[in-house]
């Protein structure tokens, strides 16, 4: 049975690649919540506008794998921006002021980006050695695709190191549970916060720029990878970065299995298992352990 | 008293401005409900920028009246939309509505206008609004997804009757009536279908359909997609290699020629749809340029349609001497008496439910000038399809 055998081999990368998709874009948004305690609306802002200039820079006949570093600072700026005024005011507000606020920037940012980029749908010209094609068992699998896996993989991989493995990365973690400490060993906890909000921007941007050459780029669309970003995230359970890796896996096999199953109820059949999911494990796949003071 | 020049200046207006306000009648206001946010954008500011056109064409009078357009967004909900009629029909006091592209708003808005005896030119096209939701108070001068659904079985049976089709289709109300409407002609005349495949509306990823459809080895594959979902799901027909393999025909929106085709590069080069519309269409040939002219690039189904509602609307001017509004019923009658001239060809109305009766082209995707987009080419038109209608 070969055929079945590539079918089911297609389909597992297909799901694979959505859920590098889902990770890519997940990572930014628990990043700045788990580690900041600040529900950031306007994720899906930052992704949008990282597609916008990848497409862009795609277009401009420059090297294209500058166009993923491109939109990461770009949408990085953004974020510095913003951190700076008004998130900064908002750090120790409850998460409903937080949620106001951010969803508020992100229709601005909409608006403001409709304006800048147009209403049209846009695609990235994607260069040749991504446009090619595997046949695995005689069927068929974009190369974008493993491209997308890969990056996945890379960043998800480097990230980790990052928050676990480096002094910068433990700082932060201590910034985050007992900021006075911190401070009195005279590091400023002001700018580790804004690095890492500056970081959940910019990755935002960079899985935008990723993304792009999967979902396209239109006004709307930031509102569609936001919801997946926190599903992915609530799935997976808040703060902890495994969790948003078991979130991806789950959200995306779920997605696309369900399509391969049950077509015609593909949403209702994904989501009812992620609300079976959340009702066995409410605080997420991979819950942190409960810290008492 | 000496007459200086300064008081004679100061007089004049005083004289001449009654008599100029005299000859000017009351402008006419026209309410367009139009999706300017959610998943429409796109094609609501195409609408608008076609009925723009028009207007600035015959410089905003018709029949010698002023005219007013006001844009209101029904952000692709129903309840927006009839909020949006009300405020416009209630406190902008409208003469005339028309827009939507939702089919969802456009069979809310059926109940608003009727309730409220305003007319209106419904833009959306569920087959419904030309049966059982037809109503003395709505024209509809666009398709119903009957005529291209049925249409594309036809042009399917008649050139290769033997293939297995299966179809693709967004899981929504348009979709099931695309679908439902060429899978019944394609069996009635004798053709062969296959599974039948139906995603959400607003698909991320199409990898799983298109690995299905691979393993399926049709012959042909019919599609409705819109929007953003036409746009994912032809490129990624182009990268699962399905492009060339597997023959593509669908509705026309899917590979509309200003919402989708400038996005999809070559993906669909040589794809079979039905539609209304067609940049190639000769009827349509004085607007395509005269949009062009504006900047745009080439027009596709809906700056095509707020064109042609705004011809019609002229036409209803035209033929009430400037006064639509005051014997609707007479309006009614003398746009169904001649078929009026328009960017979609000659547009006569079935008095049955006011539904125009129109040329349904066969488009093929060809290429385009060198780095231009594909463009849609006439093959051949089914001249003047009239909708089954309240017999249906």
């Amino acid at each position: 049975m070969p055929d079945l055998l590539g079918y089911a081999a297609v389909q597992t990368l297909n799901a694979l690649s959505f859920s590098a998709l889902l990770l890519l874009n997940g990572l930014g948004l628990s990043v700045v919540l788990s580690l900041m305690n600040f529900v950031n609306l306007t994720h899906g802002a930052f992704f949008l506008l990282g597609s916008y200039v990848g497409i862009f820079w795609l277009g401009s006949g420059a090297p294209w794998w500058l166009a993923f570093p491109a939109a990461f600072l770009a949408s990085g700026l953004v974020g510095a921006v913003l951190e700076r005024f008004p998130f900064r005011q908002f750090y120790a507000q409850p998460h409903l002021m937080q949620v106001l606020l951010t969803y508020g920037l992100s229709l601005i940012f909409a608006d403001l980006m409709r304006w800048g980029f147009g209403a049209q749908i846009l695609t990235p010209e994607l260069p040749e050695t991504l446009q090619g094609v595997v046949f695995i068992l005689d069927m068929p699998f974009p190369i974008f695709r493993l491209f997308l896996i890969g990056a996945g993989v890379a960043l998800g991989l480097a990230l980790w190191l990052l928050l676990d493995r480096t002094v910068w990365g433990a700082v932060l973690r201590a910034a985050v549970s007992d900021r006075g400490i911190v401070e009195t060993l005279g590091i400023d906890t002001r700018r580790v916060l804004t690095l890492v909000l500056v970081l959940s921007a910019g990755l935002g941007g960079l899985s935008g720029a990723l993304g792009a050459g999967m979902l396209a780029a239109y006004p709307g669309l930031d509102e569609e990878v936001l919801l997946l970003a926190l599903v992915t995230v609530v799935v997976g359970g808040l703060g902890s970065f495994g969790g948003t890796v078991a979130g991806a896996l789950v959200v995306g096999f779920a997605l696309t299995f369900s399509k391969v199953w049950f077509p015609e109820f593909a949403n209702l059949a994904a989501f009812a298992v992620l609300v079976l999911l959340l009702m066995l494990r409410p605080s997420g796949l991979v819950a942190p352990p409960l810290r008492r003071i | 008293m000496r007459i200086t020049r300064r008081l004679a200046l100061a007089g004049l207006p005083a004289v001449a401005l009654p008599r100029a306000a005299l000859a000017q009648p009351r402008p006419l206001r026209i309410g367009m409900i139009t999706s300017l946010s959610g998943p429409f954008t796109a094609l609501g500011e195409s609408m608008r920028a076609g009925m723009r056109l028009l207007l600035v064409q015959s410089g905003e009078r018709f029949a010698d009246r002023p005219v007013e357009l006001i844009v209101e967004d029904d952000q692709a909900r129903p309840d927006d939309g009839v909020r949006k009629a009300r405020k416009l029909i209630e406190q902008d006091r409208v003469d005339l509505l028309c827009g939507v592209i939702h089919s969802g708003v456009a069979l809310a808005l059926r109940d608003v206008v009727t309730e409220a005896q305003k007319p209106t030119f419904i833009l959306g096209s569920a087959n419904d609004l030309a049966r059982k939701a037809a109503s003395p108070y709505v024209l509809r001068p666009t398709k119903t997804n009957w005529m291209l659904g049925s249409s594309a079985a036809r042009r399917a049976y008649e050139t290769q009757s033997g293939a297995r089709v299966v179809t693709a289709a967004s899981d929504y109300a348009a979709g099931r009536e695309y679908v439902g409407d060429f899978v019944t002609t394609y069996q009635g005349l004798g053709g062969r279908i296959g599974r039948q495949f139906w995603t959400p509306l607003g698909t991320a990823d199409f990898g799983p359909l298109l690995t299905a459809i691979a393993a399926e080895r049709p012959d042909s594959v019919y599609v409705f997609f819109a929007g953003s979902d036409a746009v994912r799901f032809l490129r990624q027909w182009k990268e699962y290699r399905l492009a060339g393999r597997i023959r593509l025909t669908g509705t026309g929106a899917c590979f509309d020629q200003e919402d989708v085709l400038p996005a999809v590069g070559d993906a669909p080069l040589g794809a079979i749809n039905t539609f209304h519309q067609s940049p190639t269409a000769p009827a349509s040939a004085a607007f395509v340029e005269a949009y062009r002219a504006t900047g745009k690039p080439l027009p596709g189904e809906f700056s095509t349609t707020g064109y042609v509602c705004g011809q019609v609307l002229r036409a209803a001017v035209e033929r009430s001497n400037g006064d639509p509004t005051g014997n609707w019923a007479q309006t009614r009658q003398a746009l169904f008496d001649a078929p009026i001239d328009t960017a979609f060809g000659s547009m006569p109305f079935d008095p049955r439910n006011g539904q125009a009766i129109l040329d349904i082209h066969v488009n093929e995707v060809n290429a385009g000038a060198p780095g231009q987009p594909l463009v849609n080419t006439v093959v051949h038109t089914y001249p003047q399809l009239r909708d089954p209608g309240p017999n249906a």
